[in-house]
């Protein structure tokens, strides 16, 4: 390409990122600014003033904080069953051959592919008859559900890239089966089991649909406590609310970033 | 060829280790099988069972707390829970609405994700990398989040329409249509079609670009010729749940969307909750499966082909 190209290619790149952080930052930045707005005069583009009001408002709500408290108990049970359930599972699909397991694949998949909302409304059906309907262990449960896939295929990869010669050198060089796989497999898979607890923590603390359709009334989740504040509260609350939501994902995505983007997580979603 | 190697080095790691079977790995492997046998597998069933107007044994309840169940006439049930919800007027208009912007979004997150994931492999530098890390931010805010973020940035006294009011320019309230929630889908469903398909780009060999561009292929040809065709796969992964993910939405249509027609989400979830009628509700929920079915049959095909290609199966 000539030089007068190249430059033409960069000016349109530079302006398609400007649109780009407008669309993607633009709402973000708009919401977080309103959690320190007094009042807003339209059409201006700052609000009037700023204050920290809002931010006592919330701590003094027993059923916002009611919630908070709701999701920090819940998702951390979650992971922890997601796990034990799961990365078993995660090692065993990529060491072992054995009797249905492409059926527990494509099943497993086909359960992901599920239209979310239709599968929570199925879900539900069956939890009257279950007596889970707005309790702790339906909303678990609902909850679980979307960390399987994250909890068994990103350490299923993670555990099928160790190198098998690491392993043999360490068996050769007289370690137990179990010490092999804790000081070698284990460790080297880590980041992956690392990665896919994050996903699977997110994935539960900001799950809203299935946990609105089982657990409202009696049991709300930061994310489902949203929808109520979105509709019927002052904007700037719900801002707030929004950004204490924020808070986890932000602090471990940062944390797990390196690897999420390295393709740990698209390696997951493909039928092996 | 080349593509098979990498791909068979990557993902032969399950396949060569043992021969034998084993049961051992079998009951390993058993415990997640089992939570999604009995809570997805069997709930689905049971709903089938109430969308057909089966309503005794675990449809019992549920039978008794809803409003205008329709019970079987026949050994394989009635198709009265259908009609009803075919017949309501309302429902043509959401299967549209649904439908279409199903599409629409889908087709645009696509052609983006493609776009940048392209860009990004071939001509690469920190232009790119901005681009591609801008756009995988949705993947990391609450989907709540970002339906209210956008909600109140489109509205009537959002961003969008205060700054337009300073160039003169009368901006429509986006808020509450459907086109709200197209770029409401557009923006959560970005990051993970990015990643999907820039995953599959990186594992073509740059060899093979470097010679295709050497033999004087244009950037074009290359895309569709050597790109496109060896991460087919991805894409159609991407596609599909793209596009079943927007199907089976809630909340953004719910924050973005008109009252009506809505989309088929949140009249599941009303019809659910709010009008306490289950039935109609699960019917629905069964429209969306079938679609969304239509779709998944695309996405296991490109997996098995793939499959073959490298020799797995």
């Amino acid at each position: 390409m000539s030089r007068k190209q190249v430059s033409l290619v960069n000016i349109f790149i530079s302006s398609f990122i400007a649109f780009m952080a407008l669309f993607i930052l633009g709402p973000l930045i708009w919401l977080a600014v309103h959690a320190f707005a007094t009042s807003w005069t339209y059409p201006n583009l700052l609000p009037d003033g700023f204050t920290f009001t809002w931010w006592k408002t919330i701590a003094g709500d027993q059923e916002l904080v009611k919630s908070v408290k709701n999701s920090l108990l819940i998702s951390p049970i979650v992971v922890l069953i997601s796990a034990v359930v799961c990365l078993p599972a995660a090692y065993a699909f990529s060491r072992y051959q054995f009797f249905g397991r492409k059926s527990f694949l494509i099943g497993m998949f086909a359960a992901n592919a599920f239209p979310k909302i239709g599968l929570y409304a199925s879900i539900a059906t069956l939890y009257y008859t279950l007596n889970l309907m707005g309790t702790i262990v339906g909303v678990i449960i609902i909850q679980l559900l979307g960390t399987i896939i994250f909890m068994t295929w990103i350490p299923a990869a993670a555990f099928g890239s160790v190198p098998r010669n690491l392993e043999d050198a360490a068996r050769d060089a007289g370690a137990s089966k179990l010490r092999t796989f804790w000081d070698i497999t284990f460790r080297l898979a880590l980041p992956g089991i690392l990665v896919a607890m994050v996903m699977s923590f997110l994935a539960s603390f900001d799950e809203a649909q299935g946990t609105y359709l089982v657990g409202v009334p009696t049991i709300y989740t930061m994310p489902t406590k949203m929808y109520a504040l979105v509709l019927n509260y002052p904007v700037q609350i719900a801002a707030v609310f929004s950004l204490l939501l924020a808070i986890p994902s932000v602090l471990l995505i940062s944390i797990a970033r390196k690897h999420i983007i390295g393709g740990q997580l698209a390696d997951g979603f493909q039928i092996k | 060829m080349d593509k098979t190697n990498s791909i068979n080095n990557q993902e032969s790691f399950a396949v060569n280790k043992t021969a034998k079977l084993s049961w051992f790995g079998f009951f390993m492997a058993l415990p997640p099988v089992l939570v999604i046998i009995c809570f997805v597998g069997a709930p689905i069933l049971i709903a089938a069972g109430l969308s057909l107007g089966f309503t005794g044994g675990p449809n019992r309840i549920i039978a008794l707390i809803g409003q205008e169940i329709s019970t079987k006439t026949h050994w394989w049930g009635t198709l009265d829970g259908y009609k009803s919800v075919i017949n309501d007027p309302r429902f043509g208009g959401d299967l549209r609405v649904t439908l279409g912007v199903t599409v629409v979004a889908t087709t645009i997150v696509i052609f983006m994700a493609l776009g940048m994931a392209i860009y990004r492999r071939v001509i690469g530098g920190r232009l790119a990398t901005i681009l591609v890390s801008l756009s995988l931010i949705p993947l990391f805010v609450p989907v709540v989040i970002s339906a209210f973020a956008i909600r109140t940035f489109y509205d009537g006294t959002g961003f969008v329409k205060s700054l337009l009011t300073h160039f003169g320019i009368d901006f429509p309230t986006l808020t509450m249509t459907n086109s709200a929630i197209a770029i409401g889908t557009i923006w959560t469903s970005l990051p993970f079609a990015i990643l999907m398909i820039s995953s599959g780009l990186q594992a073509i060999p740059d060899a093979l670009i470097e010679s295709a561009q050497d033999a004087g292929a244009s950037f074009i040809r290359i895309i569709y010729t050597i790109m496109v065709p060896l991460a087919f796969v991805p894409i159609v992964i991407a596609t599909t749940f793209t596009a079943i993910g927007i199907m089976g939405s809630f909340t953004i249509p719910y924050f973005l969307g008109p009252n009506q027609p809505a989309m088929l989400g949140v009249e599941i979830t009303n019809f659910f909750n709010s009008y306490n009628r289950p039935q109609q509700s699960v019917v629905m929920a069964f429209v969306i499966f079938g679609a969304a079915s239509l779709i998944a049959i695309f996405y296991v095909w490109a997996n098995l082909r793939s499959a073959k290609q490298s020799g797995r199966i």
